[in-house]
């Protein structure tokens, strides 16, 4: 007897559909698995058959051939599990139900019964558009799966409720579908802008680094809260999108870092410490490429604290996913792209020592040790931070006794304002933000008026900035104007822009 | 090119062996134009290693020698300015110990007026530094500035007064070599527009002992030495001192209590061996130079509020001189841009600024 169940492969976010086909022949007894399995899915054969047994069920002591097709993608991942056990059991006759157009993905215990895993949501979106409707997932993966409108997804506890449910000897409902915007309202930062005291410049830096999408870096003596001011970062960005939720819940599903909610609500905020190696970073993998640090603050915030203690070599890797805004991880097995659409933010001390300017300290370090420091951050990849700003050294003084400081939701809400002027200007350009601004774009919509121009050429002439800064003070100047609500750009825009780049005085 | 009385002094100072002492012996202080090495035989034979004496000996009478040591010193395009070339600055032979040689890069015409210096410590406020470029641009103008190659201070005072191209720089290694190796472009633009100068050899490498040595050529060459910041053992010291021993007039900055890279300065003040000086004006006084001031940049009504603001607060963050005057942060962070663009005010890092004096 021969049968055919589906299920699905995972080839970076994008689901491939997979046959199941088993068949039982008389002759000397025997259990194959052919069509590219990896060792996880190979393993499946031994699990399988005391799931089977578990479940009070028979398996079959004939010639069993089990095959994956197509036989040319390699097949990882434990979920083949249960498509493989219910393949056995219509082959063997065991269970007679119709199983076309259903797709089963779990992966199955000792006992039966089914255990959680990853990649559910990529899998289903991939498998509704290739026109499936009915899933059979593990109980553990419900959530999960409960995002996706127009599906029928059963969330089931054990092999033999699988059976019962197939056979309609036991009903099951099911899984509501769950509304976004339930699990949106109950997302609560535990950081909040109005915890941080003073610190106006670098506020005021972060306000304008989200409103446009600009990347950040923050430089200032320890303990000043650098750590602190990046963690408020995602609380001022505006609330995730269904569709944006969606793409990073993939992303963090396929890495199998999915929490209890089953779906990413709140903005990924990302701290990589820096002995990341560069394949951490920016994915990759032997057989199953996995999304790195910077695809899953996709959306979200990639925090490099201590920027010039990472290895030159994976933080120049950040300079080509910081202007696509998408990763291809390349490997001889097949390439993968990942996206990585991440605001940058990082931290650094302003001298080895860490006192360098600051008020109640003094700097131990000779000039050319700061030289030294500073120049570990190559041209390359500052030139690809807009924003560059210095925290202020605070006192005991400073963090005693209360000041009123404006909460995150206040900033939030001049954000949206200033994003949502963004997005109307460029509705037609493909971009939303005034980071993602090219050549062209900033020609078209940063004209500057002669005064503007005077003002510019000034500000290069007098503060010695290298004329690699151009093109970011503009952009962020364009950010600025939009947080006044002003159509042109204008010099105290100008000016302000060009006070946060301290760092490419030569 | 060069008269057989400087060759005699080119080749004496190329010899590493030979220390600065006994070559002065060798000339009898400088009363002969030919080294006597009959005379001082035994003497120097006692200072030196066997068979030395006689190696230098040899070398020194060798013609092939002597060719060979010019052709390389032409080939690197410096020129050699002897204690008895025309060209040797008269201040330089009243100083202490005056260098035999003085290898050139640059504009050698700048060894014959009139020489100021200034010197410092590496470590020097960013305020100060301003200050040190602003009054190095002010005395270039009746002066040629001469001071080291260090960063800090150094750099400050050659930014300033090489738009006028006078300025003279004193290494303490030879042209081989470039100390420090970040100042090599700074260093490049004044072979080209000034003069770098040093009493060593080409191949003689930079030894921290060279700088307090070298130091007595900055004195030397100068009629009056400014010392803009300098620690409690600071080298700018020891430039005062050798200034202050050959009877020039010594200025230094005042500084306020607890500045660490001022104690130095405080401490000439104190004990009479430096003038206070505050801005160029002092000087030309002293000097009976008088230049008609310039006019003063234009200030809109805001950047004078938030300038009086600074320049009342002494260093201040940029929320304190908001609250001063009642604004938002954000909102005068660009007229401080534009206050710093004219060089009113200083950026001390950390969000400080502080006033420059106008």
């Amino acid at each position: 007897m021969l049968s055919k169940i589906t299920c699905f492969a995972l080839n970076g976010l994008e689901g491939v559909a997979v046959e199941v086909e088993t068949d039982i022949n008389k002759g000397m007894v025997s259990y194959d698995l052919v069509g590219l399995p990896d060792a996880a899915v190979k393993e499946s054969k031994e699990r399988v058959r005391s799931a089977i047994k578990n479940s009070v069920l028979k398996f079959p002591i004939n010639k069993i051939t089990i095959n994956l097709a197509p036989a040319d993608i390699k097949k990882e991942g434990s979920h083949y599990d249960l498509p493989i056990a219910i393949s056995i059991l219509k082959a063997s006759d065991q269970l007679v139900a119709d199983t076309d157009g259903t797709v089963f993905l779990g992966e199955l215990a000792l006992d039966g019964t089914l255990r959680a895993v990853q990649g559910i949501l990529p899998i289903l979106i991939s498998a509704k558009s290739c026109g499936f409707k009915k899933f059979v997932v593990p109980l553990c993966n419900a959530n999960e799966a409960s995002y996706i409108e127009g599906t029928e997804v059963y969330a089931l506890n054990n092999l033999a409720d699988v059976v019962g449910f197939l056979t309609g000897e036991k009903s099951f409902e099911p899984v509501q579908a769950k509304s976004f915007q339930a699990v949106q309202n109950l997302v609560k930062y535990n950081y909040d802008m109005s915890l941080v005291r003073g610190q106006k410049v670098a506020k005021r830096a972060l306000e304008i680094a989200v409103a446009g999408g600009h990347n950040i870096l923050l430089s200032g003596p320890p303990g000043t809260g650098k750590t602190m001011l990046a963690r408020c970062i995602p609380t001022v960005m505006p609330d995730m999108t269904f569709d944006e939720a969606l793409e990073v819940t993939k992303i963090h599903s396929v890495a199998g870092a999915l929490g209890d909610e089953g779906i990413v609500s709140m903005r990924p905020f990302r701290t990589p410490h820096h002995t990341a190696s560069t394949v951490s970073l920016c994915g990759g993998g032997n057989t199953k490429i996995h999304p790195g640090e910077i695809s899953m603050a996709h959306k979200g915030v990639l925090f490099l604290d201590e920027l010039p203690e990472y290895t030159r070599h994976s933080i120049e890797s950040l300079r080509q996913p910081l202007e696509d805004r998408v990763i291809t991880v390349a490997r001889a097995g097949g390439s993968v792209t990942f996206p990585a659409d991440f605001i940058l933010c990082a931290s650094m001390n302003p001298c080895p020592c860490g006192n360098y300017g600051s008020a109640y300290q003094t700097c131990t370090c000779t000039p050319s040790q700061i030289h030294k420091y500073r120049s570990k951050i190559s041209g390359p990849l500052l030139d690809r931070i807009d924003l560059q700003v210095e925290v202020d050294g605070v006192k005991y003084d400073d963090l005693a006794g209360d000041s009123n400081e404006e909460p995150s939701s206040a900033v939030k809400a001049r954000v949206e304002k200033a994003r949502e002027i963004q997005r109307q200007r460029f509705a037609d350009e493909g971009i939303s933000l005034n980071s993602n601004m090219g050549e062209k774009h900033i020609k078209k919509y940063c004209r500057l008026s002669a005064e503007c121009e005077e003002v510019l050429k000034n500000v290069f002439v007098s503060l010695h900035l290298s004329v690699r800064a151009r093109s970011r003070i503009i952009k962020v100047a364009r950010t600025i104007a939009d947080l006044a609500f002003s159509d042109d750009i204008k010099p105290e825009h100008i000016l302000e822009a060009a006070s946060y780049r301290h760092q490419d005085v030569n | 090119m060069y008269s057989e009385q400087e060759i005699n002094l080119i080749t004496l100072s190329s010899f590493e062996e030979l220390s600065y002492k006994n070559a002065v012996i060798l000339l009898s202080d400088f009363q002969s134009f030919e080294p006597d090495f009959e005379k001082y035989r035994n003497l120097l034979i006692k200072s030196f290693k066997d068979g030395v004496y006689n190696k230098l000996k040899g070398k020194f009478y060798s013609a092939s020698y002597r060719q060979k040591l010019l052709q390389k010193l032409d080939e690197r395009s410096i020129k050699c300015v002897t204690y008895f070339s025309e060209l040797y600055p008269e201040p330089l032979k009243h100083a202490v110990c005056p260098p035999l040689v003085l290898y050139c890069k640059g504009n050698t015409d700048l060894l014959k007026t009139r020489i100021f210096a200034i010197v410092g410590s590496r470590r020097t406020l960013p305020n100060v530094l301003k200050e040190c470029s602003k009054i190095s641009a002010e005395l270039s103008r009746a002066f040629t500035v001469v001071t080291g190659l260090a960063d800090g201070a150094d750099t400050a005072a050659i930014e300033g007064a090489i738009g006028t191209g006078k300025v003279i720089s004193v290494l303490a290694n030879g042209f081989d070599h470039v100390y420090p190796a970040m100042n090599e472009p700074l260093l490049k633009k004044i072979e080209e527009r000034g003069l770098v100068i040093t009493e060593y050899t080409p191949q003689i490498q930079p030894k921290p002992y060279n700088f307090p040595v070298r130091n007595r050529i900055i004195a030397g060459l100068a009629e009056g030495t400014l010392i803009v910041s300098a620690g409690k053992k600071s080298g700018a010291l020891i430039t005062a001192g050798y200034a202050n021993d050959t009877d020039r007039l010594v200025y230094a900055f005042p500084y306020g209590l607890g500045v660490s890279s001022g104690v130095g300065c405080n401490n000439l003040i104190k004990t009479d061996r430096a003038k206070l000086v505050e801005c160029a004006d002092d000087i030309f006084y002293d000097f009976n130079i008088t230049f008609k001031r310039e006019e003063r940049c234009e200030m809109s009504e805001e950047e004078i509020a938030v300038y009086e603001a600074v320049s009342q607060l002494g260093d201040a963050f940029v929320a304190q001189i908001a609250d001063k005057i009642g604004k938002l942060p954000y909102l005068i962070i660009p007229t401080l841009t534009s206050l710093e663009m004219k060089g009113l005010i200083v950026r001390l890092g950390g969000n400080r600024f502080s006033a420059v004096q106008k």
